[in-house]
């Protein structure tokens, strides 16, 4: 391409490679360019003011000051000089400039008398357009004027530099956040996959544990279940520390017995402490008896912390004690303290203590085996509880740790919790939807030790069949599972045999999301596998004693609907049998769609369901598919749009639910 | 009064016919925006409500057509869930009379078909 009519610069190719390098041209105006041409305006003292970007042909204005138009041809431009320029442009008088005196747009046009312009440049040292004063009558800048526009030409290119890098920014957060999906995704199939046989053999192991074993045996056996443990607690660990990474750990603030746990801990891990070594656990008089927050999390930390003192102490004490050291109107603060006589920790060491995969000495992995990961998934879980663990040792002398946290008081019902009714449950009739066989015998097991009677179905179809024919007390579900997994086939119980019998899920899963999801399709209970047999009888008994009291549901508005239907009660059910026969098959496409990663289908989709969610006024489910939709938009799938479609589908069986009891 | 909507939701679709129905215009629905601009071509109506995303021919295409092919200065109402500011003013640029954003309220839709009418027919 050739032009005769206006000057080129050498680097022409490269000066336009750079300038869409920005992707400015053609944008919408934008109030930090809008600024810097009112400064320029300002600050000379003229009527005209612009930013231009100049390609092949034309000068295009990204902000302007008197001019009024969003381009002009390049071969008419005073700034198509400027750019051939390194520096300030300055003519105080056109009518006594040689090339301008005869040009239109001084003869007539914007009749242009003065024209200031410096060339904008970017830092790789190319000229894409021009930061420019005009005015119809002569003038000269002085000193302070010219370094402002050359301060102000600086800034436009830095703004545009800023703006390239968010942009680059956000498509780089965007990849991250897919790969720590992927990361997640990865570890919740792992679990399930090292979980499942896990939890056969310690469950098995326990059972033979049972029966009548000579001295060799069940020496062997014991060791089998130690080893269980100890990779059960490995598996654990793994996991947790991915969901500290992921953000997906919460805090629960649920009331509990302080005291409780804390002689259960002590219980616990009596069993491991060496002959020499005497272990005692100090509670304060004054301490409360049942406080608001996370049990599990302060057992998993005492038990840690208390386990370590104890791996590494030969000799002397193990001490754990509980203070209150603080009391409002509405909490107390407790400060916990782990203290042993062990082998201690270096000074040096000090500070890496708590780093992930470090332990004190490099020899101590061998020696006393365990991860690594321990004291760091302690010292984030009581950062997550927004406090921090500190640590004393002297080598060879001991070691304490000791952090404070603060519980919010229970109220007094809170107080009185309902404990499980210890009445026999008698003999329950019980069906189990589990797959895999060995989980199958395990539970038969366990079951006939309880004296429970009970039937087993190897898919949700196969259980749905037996629900059919039978009567039972409880479904145990598994969740992954063919033909129908447990989600589906509990969904087809509710909805459709509207039975409410009780369905404990049973599930490998470990990610956050999962409990959830299982309570909102129906379910009454949630135990984790591998599952100890105390806690399954402890899940039954909870869902079969359990308040038939109303539970919280969604409450539907349907007054846009009856505004539309005029008050004619036909259409409005018209309306809603389309709704409820549209819209779970509208949600299963989006699932499908974003499980096949299309994410045009994803977004075309959440953009549809918009419309049917507003006519029922589903206000959180219609803000759900508007950032499905918006996230969609950005051309990537992200691990919101998977919490969103999960949290859609919940109110949607819901919702569909309800109108259906209409 | 003869109006013609388009608009690819079912449920939504349904209900702003039978509410307009309700008050006594005649409506002529369509979920694809091409068939609608077919219907447009052969039939004389006296508004056109679309929505902006649909499959066939979009609400903005309808509109430049209905412009500037066919001349025609019947009034237009545009619906959307976009909340973009750019969306309102190109909706404008082309030649729609009205832009009202989803979810519509019935009544407020009718006020503005009343009144776009009103004035059209002056």
């Amino acid at each position: 391409m050739q032009h005769d009519n206006f000057p080129i610069p050498e680097n022409e190719l490269q000066r336009l490679a750079a300038l869409r390098r920005y992707n400015i041209l053609d944008t919408l105006p934008d109030h930090a360019f809008n600024d810097a041409t009112k400064l320029v305006s300002y600050i000379c003292g003229v009527p005209i003011a612009h930013i231009s970007f100049i390609d092949e042909s034309r000068q295009w204005f990204k902000s302007e000051i008197g001019i009024g138009l969003s381009e002009v041809p390049r071969e008419i431009s005073f700034c198509q000089y400027t750019i051939m320029e390194s520096e300030l442009v300055e003519i105080n008088d056109t009518f006594l400039n040689e090339r301008f005196k005869d040009d239109p747009n001084v003869t007539d046009g914007f009749k242009v008398r003065f024209y200031a312009g410096i060339p904008l440049t970017t830092p790789d040292g190319y000229n894409i357009g021009t930061l420019c004063a005009i005015d119809h009558v002569s003038k000269t800048l002085n000193e302070n004027q010219r370094n402002a526009l050359s301060i102000i030409a600086k800034h436009v290119i830095v703004q545009l530099e800023l703006q390239t890098k968010n942009i680059e920014l956000d498509k780089q957060k965007k990849i991250a956040e897919k790969a720590v999906f992927a990361k997640d995704s990865f570890l919740a199939n792992m679990s399930h996959e090292i979980r499942t046989p896990l939890n056969s053999i310690i469950g098995f192991t326990d059972l033979l544990a049972q029966t009548n074993l000579d001295e060799v045996q069940s020496e062997y056996i014991n060791n089998v279940q130690i080893a269980g443990e100890n990779l059960l607690l490995i598996v654990n660990d793994i996991l947790d520390l991915s969901k500290i990474e992921s953000g997906n750990l919460t805090i629960d603030a649920e009331p509990f017995n302080l005291k409780k746990t804390l002689k259960h801990v002590y219980n616990l891990l009596k069993v491991k402490v060496q002959k020499d070594v005497e272990f005692n656990l100090y509670l304060d008089a004054d301490l409360p008896e049942m406080v608001v927050g996370d049990q599990g999390r302060l057992n998993q930390i005492l038990v840690n912390l208390i386990g370590n003192a104890l791996k590494f102490t030969k000799e002397g004490e193990v001490t754990a004690s509980v203070k209150k050291v603080d009391e409002t109107e509405s909490s107390y603060s407790l400060k916990f303290s782990v203290k042993d006589t062990g082998i201690g920790i270096q000074k040096s060491k000090l500070k890496t203590v708590f780093d992930r995969f470090t332990q004190a000495e490099e020899t101590t992995t061998r020696t006393y085996g365990g991860t690594g990961l321990g004291l760091n998934i302690v010292k984030q879980l009581i950062e997550l509880q927004q406090s921090e663990i500190h640590v004393k040792s002297e080598l060879n002398r001991g070691s304490e740790f000791f952090f404070t946290l603060t519980y919010k008081k229970a109220t007094q019902s809170q107080s009185t919790l309902k404990m499980p009714s210890k009445n026999d449950l008698g003999q329950l009739k019980i069906l189990l939807c589990e797959d895999n066989v060995l989980n199958q015998k395990l539970v038969r097991s366990v079951m006939n030790n309880f004296g429970f009677e009970l039937d087993t179905a190897v898919n949700g179809e196969e259980g749905i069949e037996l629900l059919k024919a039978n009567k039972y007390d409880l479904v145990l579900m598994d969740l992954q599972m063919p033909v129908k997994d447990g989600y589906q086939t509990t969904e087809f119980i509710r909805n459709e045999m509207n039975l409410d019998i009780p369905i404990i899920a049973m599930t490998a899963h470990s990610l956050v999301g999962e409990q959830e999801r299982c309570f909102k399709v129906g379910m009454d209970a949630y135990v984790p596998k591998p599952f100890k047999q105390p806690a399954l009888l402890q899940a039954i008994k909870t869902v079969m004693t359990k308040d038939t009291a109303a539970e919280k549901k969604r409450i539907l508005d349907l007054s846009f609907l009856d505004e539309m239907a005029c008050g004619d009660p036909d259409f409005r059910q018209e309306m809603i049998n389309l709704f409820i026969e549209k819209i779970p098959h509208d949600i299963a496409q989006l699932e499908e769609a974003f499980k096949n990663e299309n994410v045009l289908a994803v977004k075309m989709l959440a953009h549809n369901m918009k419309s049917s969610l507003d006519i029922f006024m589903l206000e959180d489910l219609s803000n759900c598919v508007a950032i499905i939709e918006e996230e969609a938009s950005t051309g990537q799938i992200s691990t919101e749009i998977f919490d969103k479609i999960n949290i859609l589908h919940c109110g949607i069986h819901e919702t569909v639910k309800i109108l259906k009891e209409l | 009064m003869r109006i013609i909507l388009a608009e690819d939701n079912d449920i939504l679709r349904k209900s702003l016919s039978f509410f307009l129905e309700s008050k006594g215009f005649i409506v002529d629905q369509f979920s694809d925006g091409k068939d609608a601009l077919d219907a447009i071509a052969v039939n004389n109506y006296d508004l056109i409500l679309t929505d902006i995303n649909m499959p066939g021919s979009s609400g903005m295409e309808i509109t430049q057509h209905v412009r500037q092919s066919l001349n025609s200065d019947v009034p237009i109402i545009i619906l959307t869930s976009s909340g973009v500011e750019q969306t309102e003013l190109d909706s404008f640029d082309i030649g729609a009379n009205e832009f009202i954003a989803k979810p519509v309220s019935p009544a407020v839709l009718l006020v503005r078909i009343n009144k776009l009418l009103k004035s059209h027919l002056r």
